[in-house]
């Protein structure tokens, strides 16, 4: 397994461009009067296939970031003049051709339902739909509901077909209160991939799972991306895991520390 | 769930109130014109002349199916127990009175072979088959408005009194009358039972006060009226208060019957012309000359247009004919100017009770107003409650590329489609609550002895169950349109949410 994280990290680096590219981009939350930096100028490259870990002390803007690079929230407007001696003059997160921070929020929606899987500690799976709705309603968000009911039989082919892979073929009908953590998880991972997207965001996805379990979730992820070709960017505060990728990120100070 | 239940509460609420209180409304205002016709020519007080021929021209139109002379005054009436109380007197040709109004369905003392709704043991004592005969007797009296005189064995003009006027009608808990026999207070702080069951040998004294026909008044008229019957009309203020009385007998009584016209003999004609009074035989000087007649007169004529005349109509019809009339006897009856607005449809003449009806539905809108209201917030603080709830969830779907107007959307569908259950249900509930109120209410009794609708108490007997069809759709809209209304607020906010606190909310 070892070997084929390098050969891919070998691959990725040499032969692509950045599929995800961020510059001076700047978080502070206001709470009330109170202002609380997160990110001061985070800049951060990743390639297409290339799974990237950010590190960082519990508090330190990796959701934060992670938000930042699925669309879920935008960098500050304007960032404060330290930005400049950084050298990122300006703001940018740039996804393949597209510049998210000067898009619609229809076509952020758009982008998250269709370039984007989130996957996040406390799995975050609906508790009245059963498993195969679980995964399937991402597949309604990105169709619509007419659209939906066009491509029905091919999106749940791929439900029950992700679901099989990761050993849920069984539970299809169970809801998700009658699953274990690791199960949960592999179905949020499902979830994830319904409308195939091309970039993954983990924030901490074996955080709450025991090592074994969180292992196995790991072992799953890193299939993926080497039989989909998927990006990967994964939150972890565990050193180990973090290793495991291509390439490790620090956040320090809200300021990226690359390793 | 809890939120369907409110909107299925609220809808049956609103739709059983409203039907109920609208039923009742209506049965009130039908009631009410039970003894008036469709309209009225009103002449009160002296009363015109020439209704005969009025009627005739009336009775003449298309337009109009019968016409009926009656006489409207106040007098003071003396119970068998002696008490005198003011009543309001009708002075009616029994026969085409009965053509024009309902006089003859409101007859109380009459034989029938059904007991009423609520006498579920057959008390009644109208049902008893021994009491046929006498009741079948007193029903004819009640329509003819005679009655046998057992002693002299002659038949008199008898009258038919309110079924509440007497106080000796117990009213029994089905909503049906027991005859009691009065007590008469005496002096020394006894009393005295009368042995007396009015349609059979109850009478009453009616005083009136004649006018001259200026419309001044003459003298108190005193006059021993027997009972014929007595008559329920379903509005209690007429039942305890009025008496029907024979035309005639009220014509002579206000001098408004037909009478010689007479002059003083003036002095320089012939002083020692002499008369013989044709009762007495007496021989006496001429004081008086007969110079024409007086014909009768009576102060309202009634209408009762063909079926499903427009009332206006048959009022427009009326008045042309009464303007044929005024023309045919100039100086002798009002003009047809002066009776343009004397010309009244019941509406026109029960409009007091109507316009009290009619505050009573404002009142009641204006409640349901407010349950309407407080339904709105009921729903805004389920489905608020909802939404914080799922906040997360919320979060998880914009996480999951949902937008802003798709969430939003989601719960409003989810609004309308509780209103549309809630209100389907709640719309049946209503429906059948309505149609089968009273057997409930009955049920209740028994089983909780709660009455609500008390007989005694309440002058229907029944409590109205009608629902209709209107009234359950806008209530049943309504439903519907509050969930969504109720819905949209919280599904608004939800939508809007910033996807990040939401995801990162407890
Ligand atoms: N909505 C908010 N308002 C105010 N402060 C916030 C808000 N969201 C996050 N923060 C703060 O921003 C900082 C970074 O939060 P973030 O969740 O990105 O950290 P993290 O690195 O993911 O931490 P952890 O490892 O515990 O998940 C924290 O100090 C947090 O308190
Ligand atoms: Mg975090």
């Amino acid at each position: 397994m070892s070997m084929q994280t390098q050969t891919n990290k070998a691959e990725s680096a040499v032969q692509t461009e950045p599929i995800l590219s961020v510059r001076g981009v700047h978080k502070t939350y206001k709470l009330g009067r109170v202002k609380v930096p997160v990110l001061h100028g985070v800049d951060m490259d990743v390639h297409q296939g290339e799974w990237v870990t950010i590190l960082g002390a519990s508090g330190s803007g990796k959701s934060t970031l992670l938000h930042l690079l699925g669309g879920l929230d935008r960098p500050d407007k304007n960032p404060d003049k330290n930005a400049d001696k950084n050298g990122g003059s300006q703001v940018s997160v740039q996804f393949e051709d597209r510049e998210l921070t000067r898009l619609s929020k229809r076509a952020l929606d758009r982008y998250r339902a269709d370039d984007v899987g989130f996957v996040f500690q406390f799995y975050h799976l609906l508790p009245e739909l059963s498993v195969l709705q679980n995964v399937t309603i991402g597949g309604m968000i990105k169709h619509g509901r007419f659209g939906y009911r066009s491509n029905r039989k091919e999106i749940v082919d791929r439900a029950s077909g992700l679901l099989d892979r990761f050993g849920l073929s069984h539970r299809l009908k169970h809801r998700p209160a009658e699953l274990s953590g690791g199960e949960r998880q592999r179905v949020a991972i499902a979830r994830a991939l319904i409308n195939e997207p091309s970039l993954l965001l983990a924030d901490e996805p074996t955080g709450n799972l025991d090592v074994k379990t969180g292992a196995s979730i790991l072992d799953v992820i890193i299939e993926l991306r080497r039989d989909a070709g998927l990006t990967l960017v994964m939150v972890t505060h565990d050193d180990r895991i973090a290793q495991q990728g291509d390439r490790v990120i620090r956040l320090v100070d809200g300021r990226v520390n690359e390793a | 769930m809890l939120a369907m239940a409110a909107v299925l509460l609220s809808v049956a609420t609103i739709l059983i109130t409203w039907s109920v209180m609208g039923g009742f409304l209506k049965t009130l205002i039908s009631s009410g014109r039970t003894l008036v016709g469709d309209v009225a020519i009103v002449w009160p007080n002296v009363g015109f002349a020439h209704y005969d021929d009025l009627i005739e021209r009336l009775e003449a139109d298309e337009l109009i199916d019968s016409a009926s002379p009656t006489i409207e005054t106040f007098g003071l009436i003396r119970l068998p127990d002696d008490r005198v109380e003011l009543i309001s007197i009708k002075g009616i040709e029994a026969s085409s009175y009965s053509d024009v109004t309902g006089f003859v369905d409101t007859m109380w003392w009459k034989p029938i072979d059904e007991p009423t709704p609520k006498d579920y043991e057959g008390d009644d004592i109208r049902l008893q088959p021994e009491n046929i005969s006498m009741f079948t007797d007193m029903e004819a009296s009640g329509i003819s408005m005679t009655r046998l005189n057992p002693s002299s064995g002659k038949v008199e003009a008898a009258g038919v009194l309110g079924i509440e006027v007497t106080g000796q009608n117990y009213r029994t808990k089905w909503g049906g009358y027991y005859p009691l026999a009065p007590n008469r207070a005496m002096p020394d702080g006894g009393v005295e039972r009368i042995e007396t069951f009015m349609p059979r040998d109850g009478e009453v004294e009616l005083t009136i006060l004649a006018l001259d026909s200026s419309g001044h008044p003459i003298d108190p008229v005193r006059r021993v009226i027997p009972i014929a019957n007595e008559f329920q009309s379903g509005l209690y203020e007429v039942d305890q208060g009025t008496i029907f009385v024979p035309l005639d007998i009220i014509q002579r009584m206000l001098r408004l019957d037909a009478a010689e016209r007479v002059e003083l003999v003036r002095d320089d004609q012939n002083p020692f012309e002499i008369v013989v009074d044709p009762e007495t035989g007496e021989i006496g000087p001429k004081m008086k000359e007969v110079i024409g007649v007086v014909p009768a007169r009576v102060t309202t004529v009634l209408v009762r247009g063909v079926d499903g005349a427009e009332l206006e109509a048959v009022r427009s019809r009326i008045r042309a004919v009464y303007a044929e009339f005024a023309d045919a006897h100039v100086g002798e009856v009002p003009s047809a100017f002066q009776m343009e607005n004397q010309i009244k449809t019941w509406e026109d003449l029960n409009r007091t009770m109507i316009s009290a009806v009619k505050k009573e539905t404002g009142l009641v809108l204006f409640i349901f107003g407010i349950v309407s209201f407080t339904t709105v917030f009921l729903v805004l603080a389920i489905f608020w409650s909802m939404a914080t709830e799922k906040t997360k969830d919320i979060g998880v779907l914009r996480a999951l590329g949902a937008s802003t107007p798709g969430i939003a959307w989601l719960w409003i569908r989810y609004g309308a489609s509780i209103g549309i259950v809630g209100s389907v249900t709640g719309t049946a509930v209503g429906y059948w609550v309505v149609l089968n109120i009273n057997s409930i209410h009955d049920w209740m009794g028994r089983t909780f002895g709660l009455v609500i609708w008390d007989p005694r108490q309440y002058y229907f007997v029944e409590i109205p169950s009608e629902v209709e069809p209107i009234k359950a759709a806008i209530v049943f809209v309504i439903g519907i349109l509050t969930c969504v209304v109720g819905a949209s607020i919280p599904a608004i906010h939800s939508a809007r949410m910033d996807p990040v606190k939401a995801l990162r909310f407890e």
